[in-house]
């Protein structure tokens, strides 16, 4: 196995974990984080396996790029709104029901 | 005349001026008002403009920074996509109007330019034909979206809001690593060229399964609908109109896109899956509309079912199908629209939008109440409505493709929502013993909605001219679907 | 011979997993957003091993940098660690309890060993040469007024991607600002350790001088318009931390032109070019290099501010207003 194929699993170890944490983790803050995890599963697939032939491809580079200022402008918006959340509520973690 | 028609790039124009309206908002807050609703005008008069070219020309290709595809990123319009641009403008200023006589002034001042950048991000959405864009795009119109529904005061939708970023990221998320595997597979992301490279591997299938998730977790189709009722119902009430008119069918369109484009033929279980969830969506809604007991939280369930009716397309599979759809795409943005708009206005006039205390509003709010039985008649479907055309093309198509089945679900569907309809105009028409606190209603708020209402009513009875734009361009293939 | 770098790609990746892991899984909220910033500069080093300078920059200015300075914001700003802590926990167990407890966990955990290998399948069973986009790139690089092939991509083939970006960037600013004004924002006022302003009048002029290097270095080298803008940004955020405030005259209509600039340049050039005769973004090539700087700079200028405003969390104007 080459090595950016391992780096590729290892996104998607990165990827997978962030989803699970997601999911499972209560407090946002974690949610925030394990959404950042996730993110950096996907770019490092996308960059990793780029590197399959001699010259990079440098177009999943400038994806990435784009992503990386994509994610930090998700994590403003939502580290903002868990601030709120706890204002209003005092807690840091959503409703466990939906429902009215 | 027409020269200048020609010349101009439309395209382009319906993207940069919602974001350049957005912008001058932001800079000129106090001109806000006057801004957007310039700005609104000149979409619209952009998207004529491409209807123009369209309509004359047939589909047009357009190449940013003239690399063309797949160095560059090409920008695509047919009948599908212009359908969905004609909608987002129609009920975009109807919306416009409304939230000028809704927000106050501190709240306007945030509302305006959000409400341009998502118009914008939609409309790069729907012009868009290659798989990363649409990506960015789709990061705008949920930023957008959330920060929208935000603007609500209090707890509730704050928490809503939270939970709906933390879903469409996740959506973001699945799409982009389908985007990644079908990039490192075939070396482009423009959707023609997929076509065209793509064939059924493990990998695609992947792929492709990934970004399904990704935007069904968006469109909240049932099971994956937890977030929407709540999102829905606490937003202000013009981006609870917005939110369910247009953003959930924007994560819907590039579905359909993918699916008509660049899904592997042999997808018949897939389809048969994706219209099982339809109708279980459609009865799960409905039912759960039914034991509401506010208003918005009615409209919102009732969003849910009725998304439901666009995923039964899938596995008829053939273009009457399709057709019946998008028109139900259509009057379901437009009615749906002038209800939560109803809605808000009813929630303004009294102080709140619990169903069992709505008597009295007939006589004080008739043009509301006209509006939303009139959105109600296009929602069950009745004559003559965009609904009723929507649902006799879908029933059309189960029958031609010998799946009646989905016929039956279909008129069960609009038998559960007229139950619920005439229970909330039945409780409108209620003689109060109890005078209410009550507040006035700007009448541009009252008149939006209900010109909204009309247009869903006018969609049953001129059906002929947006079913022949549908198929310009032919996206649906010569025989349709797979 | 080839054992060596084998083992270094090896210690890399399985630490990147092991520091998400434990960042994801550590009770101490504090600890984990350190963490986070750890495996941040650790995706920098992968992002140099993958030949990605580009990447690399921005992920450690960017991804480790600001990210990481906007969560230990937030963080504090949550209030003591303790109570959310306790908080938290309560949560986790009573979340156990509803989902249905262990078994349910158990589901998900196989449900994601499921897609993980499922993945992994579809990432090995790809071809194992593909040049991508590379040959077609290289192509055109000639043409592109540029000759660093990221910057290319970002600013010439798929220009259009990156102004929708820079309107993203705009768009979280938008937001913040809408939602801002926390009940508990920290005081203007706050004393300032007399290490951390000298800090920032020692480090701003440098980062200063790096940013303006790495946007002109950035057409022919790595860097450019998002690597330079968010050195900006980190100095903005030092200057914030050191108690630094706009002056209330400039933080009203300036301070605004300034953060859309980038945007606003963007689709000038975009559309004055459109005018000459050619497609949205079509830059004639003689000129493209001189308009890519230009656009650049702004860009620059305006991603700066933006990330050391999206770390303020709160218009600088705000007071002005009551």
């Amino acid at each position: 196995m080459t090595f950016f194929l391992f780096f590729a699993l290892v996104g998607i170890g990165l990827f997978t974990l962030g989803l699970y944490a997601v999911i499972v983790h209560p407090h946002l803050l974690r949610k925030i984080l394990a959404v950042n995890v996730m993110g950096s599963g996907v770019f490092l697939l996308l960059v990793a396996l780029a590197k399959r032939s001699d010259s990079v491809d440098p177009v999943p580079h400038a994806m990435v790029i784009t992503g990386i200022v994509v994610a930090i402008s998700a994590t403003a918006l939502a580290v903002i709104l868990m601030l709120r959340v706890k204002g209003e509520t005092g807690r840091v973690k959503l409703p466990e029901t939906p429902q009215e | 005349m027409s020269v200048l028609i020609f010349s101009i790039h439309w395209q382009v124009m319906v993207v940069l001026l919602p974001l350049a309206g957005a912008i001058a908002c932001f800079l000129w807050p106090r001109r806000g008002v006057m801004l957007a609703l310039v700005c609104a005008l000149g979409t619209t008069l952009s998207v004529a403009g491409l209807s123009w070219l369209v309509v004359v020309e047939g589909a047009q290709r357009y190449t940013v920074g003239g690399w063309g595809a797949p160095l560059g990123i090409d920008l695509y319009v047919d009948g599908l996509s212009l359908l969905m641009l004609i909608v987002t403008s129609v009920v975009g200023v109807a919306i416009s109007v409304y939230a000028n006589g809704y927000f106050e002034r501190s709240r306007a001042r945030a509302f305006w330019p959000l409400w341009l950048f998502l118009w914008g991000a939609l409309n790069a959405l729907f012009l868009s034909a290659d798989i990363f864009n649409l990506y960015i795009t789709l990061e705008l119109l949920g930023l957008a979206a959330v920060t929208l529904v935000a603007l609500a005061k209090g707890a509730q939708p704050l928490s809503s809001a939270m939970r709906y970023l933390l879903v469409t990221l996740l959506g973001s998320l699945l799409f982009l690593l389908g985007v990644a595997l079908l990039y490192h597979s075939s070396g482009s992301v423009d959707i023609a060229i997929l076509a065209e490279r793509l064939s059924a591997s493990p990998v695609v299938w992947i792929a492709l399964g990934l970004m399904v998730v990704g935007l069904l977790l968006k469109t909240a189709l049932f099971p994956l609908h937890f977030w929407l009722p709540q999102a829905h119902a606490s937003a202000p009430a013009p981006v609870s109109a917005l939110l369910s008119a247009l953003v959930v069918k924007a994560s819907f369109y590039i579905l359909i896109r993918l699916w008509l484009e660049i899904f592997p033929p042999n997808n018949f279980v897939l389809g048969q899956l994706l219209g099982l969830l339809g109708a279980a969506a459609l009865l799960w809604g409905n039912l759960q509309a039914l034991r509401q007991t506010r208003l918005k939280m009615l409209i919102a369930y009732s969003t849910v079912a009725q998304l439901g009716y666009l995923f039964l397309a899938f596995p008829l599979a053939n273009i009457i199908g399709w057709t019946g759809a998008l028109y139900m795409l259509l009057s379901h943005a437009i009615a749906k629209a002038a209800m939560f708009m109803a809605a808000g206005n009813i929630l303004r006039f009294g102080g709140h939008d619990s169903i069992a205390d709505l008597d009295r509003i007939v006589q004080r709010l008739p043009l509301t109440v006209t509006t939303f039985a009139l959105a109600g008649v296009s929602i069950m479907g009745l004559p003559p409505s965009g609904g009723f055309v929507a649902k006799w093309l879908l029933l059309e198509a189960a029958i031609r493709s010998a799946q009646w089945w989905w016929g039956v679900v279909l008129v069960l569907g609009g038998l559960l929502s007229a139950v619920w309809i005439f229970k909330v105009v039945g409780y409108a028409f209620t003689p109060s013993p109890v005078p209410h606190e009550v507040r006035a209603v700007p009448a541009s708020m009252e008149w939006s909605a209900l010109a909204l209402a009309l247009t869903a009513i006018a969609l049953g009875l001129f059906s002929s001219w947006p079913l022949a734009l549908m198929m310009v361009g032919l996206p649906f293939g010569e025989g349709g679907g797979s | 011979m080839t054992l060596l770098p084998l083992i270094f790609d090896g210690v890399l990746g399985f630490t990147l997993l092991w520091l998400a892991w434990q960042l994801l899984g550590s009770p101490d909220l504090f600890r984990a957003i350190v963490l986070f910033i750890a495996f941040g500069l650790l995706m920098a080093l992968i992002w140099v091993r993958l030949d990605a300078p580009d990447v690399a920059l921005a992920e450690a200015a960017i991804g480790a940098g600001l990210t990481g300075a906007l969560l230990l914001a937030a963080l504090a700003r949550l209030g003591p660690p303790s109570e959310t802590a306790s908080l938290d926990n309560q949560g986790d167990r009573a979340s156990v309890a509803e989902g249905g407890g262990l078994p349910f966990r158990r589901w998900l955990v196989a449900l994601h060993l499921v897609l993980a290998c499922g993945l992994g399948y579809a990432v090995m069973s790809l071809p194992s040469a593909a040049p991508g986009l590379s040959d077609a790139v290289a192509n055109s690089l000639a043409l592109s007024g540029v000759s660093n092939p990221v910057t290319a991509v970002l600013l010439n083939f798929r220009a259009y991607d990156t102004l929708l970006e820079m309107g993203v960037l705009l768009l979280a600013l938008l937001a913040v600002w809408s939602l801002g004004s926390t009940p508990d924002a920290p005081p203007d006022d706050q004393p300032v350790g007399g290490v951390l302003a000298l800090l920032a009048r020692l480090l701003t002029p440098l980062l200063l001088l790096v940013a303006g290097y790495l946007l002109w270095v950035g057409g022919r080298a790595p860097g450019g318009a998002f690597q330079a803008g968010s050195v900006l940004g980190a100095a903005g955020v030092l200057l914030v931390l050191a108690g630094w405030r706009l002056g209330r005259r400039f933080a009203q209509l300036p301070l605004r032109i300034m953060l859309v600039a980038g945007l606003v340049l963007f689709m000038a050039v975009g559309l004055f070019v459109m005018l000459v005769g050619g497609d949205f973004l079509t830059y004639p090539h003689a000129s493209a290099g001189g308009l890519i700087l230009l656009i650049e700079a702004a860009a620059t200028l305006s991603i700066g501010m933006i990330l050391a405003a999206l770390f303020l969390g709160i218009r600088p104007d705000s007071r002005a207003d009551q």
